[in-house]
């Protein structure tokens, strides 16, 4: 009963979110039935759409477990995009030029990736913890920043020689990268690391650490006077957020990219956003809203391509689930108050 | 290099700080009510596209302004309705409805205008003719040769400053941010007051949008705001919440980004992105510089209801 009422009001988020889709299709002159069937058929009517589905997933879940982990906090950390393309170009650096044998490529680009996002992380949270730089504004800015960076790069100092001038880097060797799941798929082996992740993040939250960025969370007062140290917990929280989101660039960066591109992050960090609050913050939930936005990201493009619907349209829906994740809670919460 | 440049430099920089300074000058009503307002961006978003849209289809640029306006105020109406009728999260909300914005008025232009070789173009604010004082040396090329966006938003910051300070609703909103047990105590309605805040916050936003697509460009793109509404957020803080050094805070972005452009246009040797970096970089700096000095509003993000303490 009690999981029945957890779950309940994002079932119904997504139903009225698609609804609301529905209707603004209907004014704009597409059929809404068509237009998801199409949607639907792009995510799930093919072994190759499936494991489309199953490849978004990988960097979306991962972001959102890190997402996850600040906002358990109350930290608002929403620059998983950044956070993302610092893991990519750590890993890329790593593994296009540094020598070494292949299986020391791998654990160092992972090592770096979680190093650097770490670090970026906690002095993040450092800023506001001691300055009370608002984390939303920082985290955000370096969306930016760190975009025009990759840019430059890519542009830049980073750039393939022998590209033909295009925005990118070189191409990792083949043998670094990941194995690939199923033939004529991109599904790759990074999907095990995200679920070890998965796990990992399950046990986390039972230890004390866990139980400390909870009740930093909860009540910082209360935190504080049992002898946490606040500002501790407030760089460490955002500096495991942080790391999430460059694991998933370094996942994403060996099992599909293979190179540094422009813009390499696309929309995931705030995707990401969405799926760990329909994910009530916990890491299986995250598992399922996760498979359930990348379907509908991977379906999106479909009905793009043959139906002409704007791919916006999907942004509105994932939009729509907050808002109504967010106002149906409370009516819920105040329900059971009675 | 020389004069012409710096002139350039300064009437950019005032140029580029007309949107920030709208967006921001709203947050100040915002702010002190006691609302963290993120949706400021979306709306920005959703009512730059509204008074292109009108625009392109009246020519009546007046008329698209004024629609820029009232698309804030609706659009803001629900970030009011979540976070002080139903006191769900502030950042979450405000981050969910710019995302909101974002996916809306990428669709409703493709809707509106379908898909063309050539993007739709509008006839723009131009500058305003003020005869012999655009023709003092200096001051007449850097003030007054700007268009009608300029001279209202400096009409708008006189305004801001005088409802703020002089009257009692400015009190008002004071008190409801401060204060909110003893403005409610006062008889003063709490959540209506920062509910108006909000809206009020709305239409300045809707304003800068609209100078964004009326005033600064004649097109729409959907990466026209690029964080604006963000950059106006760290404004007002790094203001004080004072309307007249919004302004001033304000011009430091302008001049960021005017900077950036200029540079670029004289073929400075850095590379591009890192000068266009600049203004994000700024806001950083600005706020981790800042933001432990400037006291901000007691009961900031934090709803208000009776029955609970």
């Amino acid at each position: 009963m009690n999981r029945i009422k957890k779950i309940l009001p994002s079932i119904i988020s997504i139903i009225l979110a698609f609804a609301a889709g529905a209707l603004i299709l209907l004014l704009s002159n597409f059929n809404p039935i068509e237009s998801y069937k199409s949607l639907f058929n792009g995510a799930f009517g093919s072994a190759y759409g499936i494991s489309e589905t199953l490849v978004k997933m990988i960097p979306i879940l991962t972001i959102a477990l890190g997402t996850s982990v600040a906002f358990k906090a109350q930290l608002w950390n929403i620059g998983g995009n950044g956070q993302y393309t610092l893991g990519c170009i750590t890993t890329v650096v790593v593994c296009v030029y540094m020598p070494g044998p292949i299986w020391f490529k791998l654990i160092i680009a992972l090592l770096a990736s979680i190093i650097v996002g770490m670090i970026f992380g906690g002095l993040l949270g450092l800023a506001k913890a001691k300055l009370n730089a608002n984390e939303v504004i920082t985290t955000l800015m370096f969306d930016y920043i760190i975009a025009l960076f990759l840019s430059f790069l890519v542009y830049g100092p980073l750039m393939d020689p022998d590209g033909h001038n295009f925005p990118q880097s070189k191409l990792i060797e083949k043998e670094v990268l990941f194995d690939k799941l199923m033939i004529g798929t991109r599904l790759h082996s990074g999907l095990f690391l995200t679920l070890i992740l998965v796990v990992l993040l399950f046990f986390f939250w039972k230890t004390k650490e866990g139980f400390r960025i909870k009740m930093i969370g909860a009540n910082p007062n209360v935190a504080r006077l049992s002898g946490i140290s606040v500002n501790l917990q407030i760089m460490l929280t955002m500096g495991i957020s942080c790391a999430f989101a460059a694991i998933a660039g370094y996942i994403d960066v060996l099992g599909i990219h293979g190179r540094l591109q422009d813009n390499i992050a696309g929309s995931l960090g705030s995707v990401a956003i969405v799926v760990a609050l329909l994910g009530n913050l916990d890491p299986i939930g995250i598992v399922f809203s996760a498979f359930f936005f990348s379907a509908l990201t991977v379906g999106g493009q479909c009905m793009q391509r043959y139906m002409g619907v704007p791919y916006s349209l999907v942004t509105i829906i994932q939009a729509l689930v907050i808002v109504f994740v967010v106002a149906s809670k409370i009516i819920v919460d105040k329900r059971s108050e009675k | 290099m020389g004069s012409s440049f710096i002139i350039s430099l300064l009437v950019g920089t005032l140029r580029t700080s007309i949107p920030i300074i709208l967006a921001a000058l709203g947050q100040v009503y915002v702010h002190k009510s006691g609302t963290l307002d993120l949706s400021v961006e979306g709306t920005m978003i959703f009512s730059c596209l509204m008074s292109f849209v009108a625009a392109a289809l009246t020519g009546s640029l007046t008329f698209a302004l004024i629609i820029g306006g009232v698309s804030g105020i609706c659009y803001s109406f629900i970030m009011a309705y979540l976070t002080v009728n139903l006191k769900s999260n502030q950042v979450i909300s405000g981050t969910a409805l710019t995302m909101l914005a974002t996916g809306l008025s990428s669709y409703l232009y493709r809707v509106v205008f379908g898909i063309r070789s050539l993007p739709p173009i509008i006839e723009n604010f131009k500058p305003i003719n003020f005869g012999i004082l655009s023709k003092i040396p200096f001051i007449g090329p850097i003030f007054f040769n700007h268009n009608f966006t300029f001279y209202f938003m400096l009409i708008l910051v006189g305004i801001t400053w005088f409802i703020i300070n002089k009257t009692s609703y400015g009190l008002k909103i004071k008190a409801v941010g401060e204060f909110p047990r003893a403005a409610d105590s006062k008889g003063i309605e709490v959540n209506k007051i920062r509910f108006q805040a909000i809206l009020i916050g709305g239409l300045y936003s809707g304003f800068a949008g609209a100078s964004m697509s009326l005033g600064y460009m004649n097109t729409y793109t959907d990466q026209m705001i690029a964080g604006r509404g963000f950059i106006a957020i760290a404004v007002v803080v790094f203001a004080r919440w004072l309307p007249v050094r919004v302004l001033f805070a304000a011009l430091l972005f302008g001049f960021a980004n005017t900077l950036q452009m200029r540079l670029q246009s004289i073929g400075v040797t850095v590379p591009i992105q890192l000068l266009q970096a600049l203004p994000y970089i700024l806001t950083v700096v600005v706020l981790m510089g800042v933001s432990k000095y400037v006291k901000f509003p007691s009961y900031f993000t934090q709803p208000y209801s009776r029955d609970k303490k």
